[in-house]
């Protein structure tokens, strides 16, 4: 397959009266990681829906490994993983099982099972119910669910969410290695240094629609400023400098800083993504 | 890319992982062996005989000759013993200091002036006493008997004529033939089994829906079909299964094994259809038993109805559990046969198609708004 893993066009879906997604495009090739960001509300979880074959779009076309998602709807879920954000485990029944029963409804048979509640950190708790897990040992549970079937793309539904953050730590590790070892994924979020961390691009979604594609790099160059914060304590008298990149004498300028005896901190003045994101819309992502 | 699955194989691995969760619910698993337990061990415990004779005792002179002409012609139930006092007449009814080895269901105590004054033309009193177990109609036809008495002793002719009698009895004449107490529960502990599993199932489909399991199951190959497939298949198995070995247990499969058998089959599907319902609509274990609830109740109808003959109007006919429970009675009381059975299981599965439409659509449409 030479073309994008996912590759969606134009979709939109409405409740009723309400367009919950409207008329988006985008792209995520193998081995990326794309960030969707946005507020409750704003279109994430039903473009997942969209895009795992829950339902159709109303317009517009989703391919997955270059299949139409309406038509290979079935092949296509062979081929994916798909984390939620509710722990939707069998809880009476041990982690292994669980696997277990996935592989299954792949079809697949001998699947080191083990060797993924390894990979999760959860060997030592294969024949435990999750019933018994705290909220970070499901998650990793349900995201060693996810590659049961060694999928080439992954869908991501705010896999930390309420993780404490070794457990958030654990689970970035994990998303960073299935990418690296060529999955697509789908990340949705509104945890916006998870998106920083993790992904090679991000989306910012707002009421249905795409504001911004890019990757965090670039979003933070064009909406943040060229310059650096300078604290120094002169004195005893803490002083503050900014130093425009842009100014004739910067590089001089930044040299004297930094030589600087009383040289408390030093900054660069880019925008974080949560500051993009209000600045395209208006709404922070905890709205 | 991954192999694609057949739809038995991911049918059977969801009803494998349904039974293991079944099993492993404790609840329902000491409900169901309790339940099987427990009806089988009430069923032995109950009366299989019905004692059909009326015993009437009679206190009386000067009726002997009147008396015995009635006990010899007597054959219909009804045994005549006669006392010599009043006090004997009402110490053998239970009503003296000593309790009776065998209590008189009826007395009748005539004056000891019975005869003069009814020959007088005048008015008299007979005791009649009647046990509360004695049925109604029985009360009002010894009054009327006692009076037809008076008439006949004091040569006189009844004030109106009497009409010719022809005794038709509705239905199968079951005299000398009737049902136990412990034939009539026969289908109750049945349709008890059956009721158990619409809440094992309906809780097992809530459970899904609530945490969301089946939309992890429905975004691998398994399609939502399958998952119905599967529910549907261990819900009527499973009750299929328990309702068939309670019938054992209470040696009810005897008579005809395969008659009784496409009965419960067919009733396992009804209350399948009717666990896809409350399972769809139940967000929690609570709501789940109340939905529950809401079919149970009125689905005992045409079984209390076999349990208190006489009580349930025409339209209990057209309940969903009817042909069920009319099938067991007439199977296992009765000795009926496919002829005269067909009527009902035809009406089962009648409802069985409507129930389990209705209960699949249900479910379907829950499961996919999800």
């Amino acid at each position: 397959m030479t073309g994008p893993a996912i590759d969606v066009k134009n979709i939109s879906y409405s409740y009723q009266e309400k367009k919950a997604v409207d008329d988006i495009s985008f792209t995520v090739a193998a081995g990326e990681i794309l960030g969707f960001l946005g507020p409750n509300g704003a279109g994430k979880s039903t473009t997942i829906k969209m895009l795992t074959g829950q339902m159709p779009p109303r317009s517009g076309t989703i391919e997955i490994l270059g299949r139409d998602i309406i038509k290979d709807r079935v092949a296509i879920q062979a081929d994916i993983g798909v984390c939620f954000e509710e722990k939707n485990l069998y809880l009476n029944m041990s982690a292994k099982e669980n696997l277990d029963f996935f592989a299954s409804l792949f079809g697949l048979k001998n699947v080191d099972t083990e060797g993924l509640l390894e990979r999760v950190g959860l060997a030592d708790h294969a024949d435990d119910r999750p019933k018994d897990f705290s909220k970070g040992m499901r998650q990793r549970l349900m995201f060693a669910r996810s590659l049961v079937n060694s999928p080439k793309v992954l869908f991501l539904d705010e896999p930390t969410a309420g993780l404490d953050p070794s457990s958030s730590l654990a689970v970035r590790e994990l998303i960073a290695k299935e990418a690296e070892s060529g999955a697509a994924v789908l990340l949705t979020t509104h945890d916006m240094e998870e998106a920083d961390k993790l992904s090679n691009r991000v989306a910012f979604i707002n009421e249905g629609k795409i504001v911004a594609v890019d990757t965090p790099e670039n979003l933070k160059l064009s909406h943040g400023k060229r310059s650096v914060r300078v604290r120094l304590k002169d004195n005893g008298k803490v002083k503050e400098e900014i130093v425009s990149l842009d100014d004739v004498d910067a590089g001089d300028r930044l040299k004297v800083a930094v030589g600087a005896a009383g040289l408390m901190t030093i900054h660069t003045e880019e925008a974080t993504l949560e500051k993009i994101f209000i600045e395209l819309t208006g709404r922070g992502l905890h709205a | 890319m991954n192999r694609p699955v057949s739809r038995g194989s991911i049918i059977s691995t969801i009803i494998r992982k349904d039974l293991k969760e079944f099993s492993r619910d404790r609840f329902f698993t000491i409900m169901t062996v309790a339940g099987l337990i427990i009806y089988a061990i009430m069923f032995w415990l109950l009366p299989s005989t019905v004692s059909e004779t009326i015993s009437i005792g009679v206190h009386q002179s000067g009726l002997d000759e009147m008396f015995e002409e009635i006990a010899a012609e007597e054959n219909g139930g009804l045994e005549f013993t006669s006392h010599k006092s009043s006090g004997a007449l009402r110490a053998a009814l239970g009503l003296g200091k000593e309790e009776p080895e065998q209590k008189l269901n009826i007395g009748l105590d005539f004056p000891e002036d019975f005869l003069e004054k009814v020959a007088l033309g005048e008015k008299t009193t007979v005791k009649v006493y009647t046990d509360s177990n004695v049925p109604p109609e029985i009360r009002l036809a010894l009054s009327g008997w006692v009076e037809e008495m008076a008439y006949s002793v004091s040569g006189q002719a009844l004030p109106v004529n009497p009409p010719d009698e022809e005794n038709i009895v509705l239905g199968e004449d079951r005299i000398g033939n009737q049902v136990s107490f412990r034939e009539r529960m026969r289908p109750m502990f049945a349709y008890f089994i059956l009721m158990m599993e619409i809440f094992a199932l309906g809780a097992l489909v809530a459970a899904e829906i609530k945490a969301r399991t089946v939309t992890a199951v429905t975004v691998t190959p398994a399609r939502v079909s399958d998952f119905l497939a599967a529910k549907v298949i261990v819900g009527t198995l499973v009750a299929f299964t328990e309702t068939t070995l309670l019938m054992l247990l209470i040696n009810s499969l005897g008579t005809s094994p395969l008659i009784l058998l496409t009965a419960i089959l067919l009733g396992a599907v009804l209350i399948t259809g009717f666990g896809l319902i409350a399972g769809a609509q139940g967000k929690d274990f609570v709501a789940t038993l109340f939905y529950c609830m809401l079919f149970i109740i009125p689905l005992a109808i045409p079984a209390f109805g076999v349990l208190f003959p006489g009580s349930a109007s025409v339209w209990v006919k057209a309940m969903p559990s009817y042909g069920l429970i009319n099938t067991i009675v007439g199977v296992t009381s009765y000795n009926e046969g496919w002829s005269e059975v067909l009527p009902e299981l035809s009406m089962l599965f009648g409802w069985c198609l409507t129930v389990f439409a209705v209960g699949w659509f249900i479910l379907k449409r829950k499961v996919e708004s999800l």
